[in-house]
């Protein structure tokens, strides 16, 4: 198959106005030994052939109809419409607006994004959308060390170790010091050269941080110093105090749960807000509102694009260009769709199922709840036999939660479990039960 | 259509609801034993806006925007070529869409990724591929951060990069975050790399090497360019390409017989995937063997039977993106790679040059073409001939005034009051000629009614923006 419209006729009357004899002329430029004769591939395939070989290998993925795995990916509820309206094929086949006048729907749509995004999290700006959380965090990073002119950050332990590396890598390449700090040793640490201190909250592992006393403490002892948190499932802020009244400096997320499906981790959405005074050192793409040159009509255009690359090239905050736009749109839909209402409502289940198998699990023998702290929809169970557990799990069709030992080696038998609206009494009801089952079978092989 | 331009947030909505929300099916506990009230949120400033209020502004916002699915749409550059409706189909597939990054039964998209790693490696002449990349830029950085981490394990000191002044934004800019200097090479007259100033550019003791498109940002294919490549190798230097103009090279010739090391592909580019209105992308970096050791952790990379799942590298860069890409991506991608097979590749390249060739020809019969050669898949016209101090821009907004979108204007750098055009192997003969048609009746309303032009667009929802006024006061929310 080729979705080329062409007919022999219309080759031939073209090639006649160009004034050659064939295509291969028109590659006159390139050295005969550089030209290969064909692709060792298979020939096309139609439509329907080409469905059933994927919906084939399709299903060699495991769907279960259940899940308690999260770290960093979330099952919700994601309204019809949302794919609906992102469907629309002038959205999804739209370019980057750079004519604002043949693009104003969409200006609008992303500009509605930036203010749902404020609205949310209660940050002066939010960018156009990065590529995911791990590289928003990472591009925060960056820009504190050139808000500050200072070259060292401070991680907080508790952020998504997969973000740490990106950060890693990041930082490598600007020539930024990094250093990883436990929350007792933070303050310690804290010193003039410190461009920034960045956290996650709730953490990796299920933890809300009291963000307040953390701020307060940070202020105290180094004023200047920026704070940036970061957060991976944004429902929580359906309740949860806003980092824009907690004196957040920059705030990222991955927004993926707002509408955005799984799909083996991509396409998600990189969520990246900022102080007002830090706008113009925000990477990425912002939408404005202005008026007509000759004219009294409010419309929406690209601006502050002296910070991107294709204009300032080397001098660029950031090299992003491509980002994740149609994620975008689908956030706002999803933001809009919930209404306030229903964005309090999901926090509130996540809240409620969690903690209700928070507090379940470890009434069974042999399982230990490890938080100290507040919870959200995460949180770490030591199981006295996670593989048996997990393949239980399976059994009941629950996709089981997280082996910690695939970031934390020392952390054996630890399971990061996830809960959220999704998991319905009978889903919960069987997990707890394969919980039971699972140290029963231990005690008989006893 | 609706005349209401008023924001969601202004249209006063209150329907509260939980449509979508399950209902709770457990006892509710006081949700203040569970979160300290200094921790919970007061208020949250998003109305509640009944279904169908929501689909209609959605949909008058769409139909406030052009997508090539509305016409053709000849950004240079940025290959909009016609999105195959297959491909969203198979993307949405539950067994694909559902999968969670960290679950263990995830054969399918493992085998998908190895299958589109095979294919891309036969298509460009590379070994090995890294998907984590979630956009071109950010395979330029994955790119150079390999090219330093190389330089890094053999001691060697290398921070500066050759970067034509031609290339794309993002070049120079993902250079500065990998860490290097950019030393600017200029076009010769022919639209392509001075082989003096290059040697004399790879004399430099810190110099990694080069960052090229090929054909490059004029559409012209660099005729030197196994020279170039030697020149760099022999300085010890190695060669990056920038796949952002793959498209007509498909089935003719690969980057890695041209002698790169290097590359990234543009998958929302040359293989099809929708460009989202700006995102999202996929930006898979492809690498020689030699260079496999430092692809990104993890990474899915050739062995003696075939592929396997790398968890860690010692040299690697380390990871670039969470989880491994933008899968919904390479879905995409792999569709359109198994739809077309080998003919139907050549063919995309052979007609996206051919189309180009055709408007050019043509366009340059009134406007100035700097360079007076059979171009790729994309060509560039200069602001020289306009009539009347008319500018690139006016007749960017004057040809929306015709139902068609503009081109790439204003770049490249190098040439003045730059127009890019790109209209790629999907545009009909038809579509061309009208395209055409509208150029050259622009050209004639320039010369004879200019104010016309520079009062343009006059058929849009909303006339010219000021741009000046949004930059120096930023309004970026309601």
């Amino acid at each position: 198959m080729d979705f080329i419209p062409h007919d022999k006729d219309s080759i031939k009357e073209m090639l006649k106005v160009i004034g050659v004899n064939s295509i291969n002329d028109l590659y006159r430029d390139i050295p005969n030994d550089l030209k290969i004769n064909k692709l060792d591939l298979p020939e096309g395939l139609s439509e329907p052939d080409l469905l059933r070989k994927l919906e084939q290998l399709a299903h060699k993925n495991k769907i279960y109809s259940s899940s308690f795995l999260g770290a960093g990916c979330y099952y919700h509820y994601i309204p019809s419409l949302v794919e609906f309206v992102i469907s629309r094929s002038e959205f999804y086949t739209s370019y980057t607006p750079y004519q604002a006048e043949a693009s104003q729907g969409y200006l609008q749509a992303i500009f509605e994004y930036q203010s749902a995004i404020s609205r949310l999290t209660g940050m002066d700006v939010a960018n156009a959308s990065m590529y995911d959380g791990s590289t928003a965090l990472a591009e925060a990073a960056i820009i504190s060390t050139i808000i500050t002119r200072k070259n060292k950050i401070l991680l907080l332990e508790g952020i998504h170790p997969e973000y740490l590396e990106v950060i890693k890598t990041y930082c490598w390449g600007y020539h930024i010091e990094y250093e990883l700090v436990s929350e007792k040793l933070l303050f310690s640490k804290l010193n003039e050269d410190i461009a920034a201190i960045l956290f996650q909250s709730p953490n990796f592992f299920g933890e809300i941080e009291d963000v307040p006393s953390l701020v307060k403490k940070i202020r105290k002892i180094m004023p200047k110093c920026l704070i940036i948190q970061v957060m991976t499932d944004l429902t929580c802020l359906g309740i949860l105090k806003p980092p824009g009244e907690l004196d957040i400096d920059i705030f990222v997320a991955e927004g993926q749960s707002l509408g955005i499906a799984p799909s083996f981790g991509g396409p998600g959405l990189g969520i990246f807000t900022a102080k007002e005074l830090f706008l113009r050192k925000v990477p990425g793409r912002l939408i404005g509102k202005t008026k007509e040159i000759n004219g009294e009509k409010e419309g929406f255009i690209l601006t502050l694009q002296a910070r991107e690359q294709h204009i300032r090239r080397e001098k660029a905050i950031s090299n992003i260009c491509t980002n994740q736009s149609l994620c975008s749109l689908a956030a706002l839909i999803y933001l809009v769709s919930l209404g306030k209402t229903g964005l309090r409502e999901i926090a509130t289940q996540n809240f409620q199922k969690a903690n209700y198998v928070k507090q379940k699990l470890g009434e069974i023998e042999g399982f230990e709840v490890l938080n100290q702290k507040p919870t959200y929809n995460e949180f770490l169970v030591r199981c006295p036999n996670i593989n048996k557990f997990r393949t239980l799990c399976k059994k009941e069709n629950l996709l089981p939660p997280l082996k910690l030992t695939k970031y934390f080696p020392d952390m054996k038998d630890v399971a990061l479990i996830c809960v959220t609206e999704m998991n319905k009494k009978s889903d919960i009801e069987a997990f707890l039960n394969a919980a039971l089952l699972s140290i029963q079978k231990t005690k008989r092989r006893d | 259509m609706d005349s209401d331009s008023r924001l969601i947030f202004e249209k006063g909505y209150n329907h509260p609801h939980n449509n979508f929300i399950p209902k709770m099916d457990i006892e509710y506990e006081n949700i203040d034993d569970l979160i300290p009230k200094t921790l919970q949120r007061e208020d949250l400033l998003i109305p509640d806006i009944p279904e169908i209020e929501i689909v209609r502004h959605f949909l008058n916002l769409s139909q406030k925007t052009y997508g090539v699915d509305t016409g053709i749409y000849p950004l240079g550059s940025c290959t909009m070529k016609y999105n195959p409706k297959i491909n969203e189909v198979i993307a949405r597939l539950p067994d694909f869409s559902k999968l969670h990054p960290l679950q263990e039964e995830n054969l399918g998209a493992l085998e998908l990724i190895i299958e589109l790693s095979k294919i891309l490696c036969q298509v460009t002449g590379m070994d090995g591929f890294t998907f984590q990349p979630a956009a071109g830029a950010h395979g330029e950085l994955t790119g150079l951060l390999m090219i330093k981490k190389y330089f890094e394990t053999m001691n060697l000191k290398k921070n500066a990069i050759i970067v034509p002044e031609s290339s794309h934004g993002t070049n120079p800019a993902s250079a500065k975050m990998a860490g290097f200097s950019i030393i600017k090479i200029r076009s010769n007259k022919d639209g392509e790399i001075p082989i003096d100033l290059l040697k004399y550019a790879m004399e430099g003791d810190n110099v990694a090497g080069i960052m090229l498109t090929n054909p490059n940002t004029l559409g012209l294919f660099e005729r030197n360019i196994k020279d170039i490549t030697k020149i760099v190798h022999d300085y010890g230097g190695l060669c990056y390409y920038d796949g952002a103009n793959l498209n007509p090279m498909l089935g003719i010739c690969r980057p890695g017989d041209m002698g790169f090391d290097i590359i990234h592909l543009n998958l929302h580019k040359t293989f099809s995937t929708p460009h989202g209105g700006g995102g999202p992308g996929s930006g898979p970096v492809g690498v020689k063997k030699e260079f496999i050791p430092f692809l990104p952790n993890p990474c899915i990379i050739p062995n003696n039977n075939g592929f396997q799942y790398r968890e860690y590298s010692e040299n690697s860069i380390g990871r670039i993106k969470s989880f491994l890409g933008n899968f919904g991506v390479l879905v995409r991608a792999y569709a359109y790679l198994l739809a077309l097979g080998a003919q139907g590749l050549r063919r995309v390249g052979e007609i996206s040059v051919l189309n180009a060739n055709y408007l050019q020809v043509q366009l340059q019969k009134k406007y100035h073409a700097p360079y007076n050669r059979t171009c790729q898949h994309e060509f560039v016209l200069s602001d020289k001939n306009l009539p009347n101090d008319i500018t690139t821009e006016d007749i960017a907004k004057r040809i929306i005034d015709y139902g068609i979108y503009a081109p790439t204007i204003y770049f490249p750098l190098i040439v003045s009051g730059a127009m890019m055009i790109e209209p790629t192997e999907t545009e009909s003969k038809a579509s061309l000629d009208n395209f055409v048609n509208v150029m050259l009746k622009i050209y004639e309303e320039a010369r004879s009614n200019p104010e016309l032009i520079k009062n343009a667009p006059h058929n849009t929802p909303i006339k010219r923006l000021d741009a000046v006024l949004a930059a120096r006061k930023p309004i970026l929310h309601d």
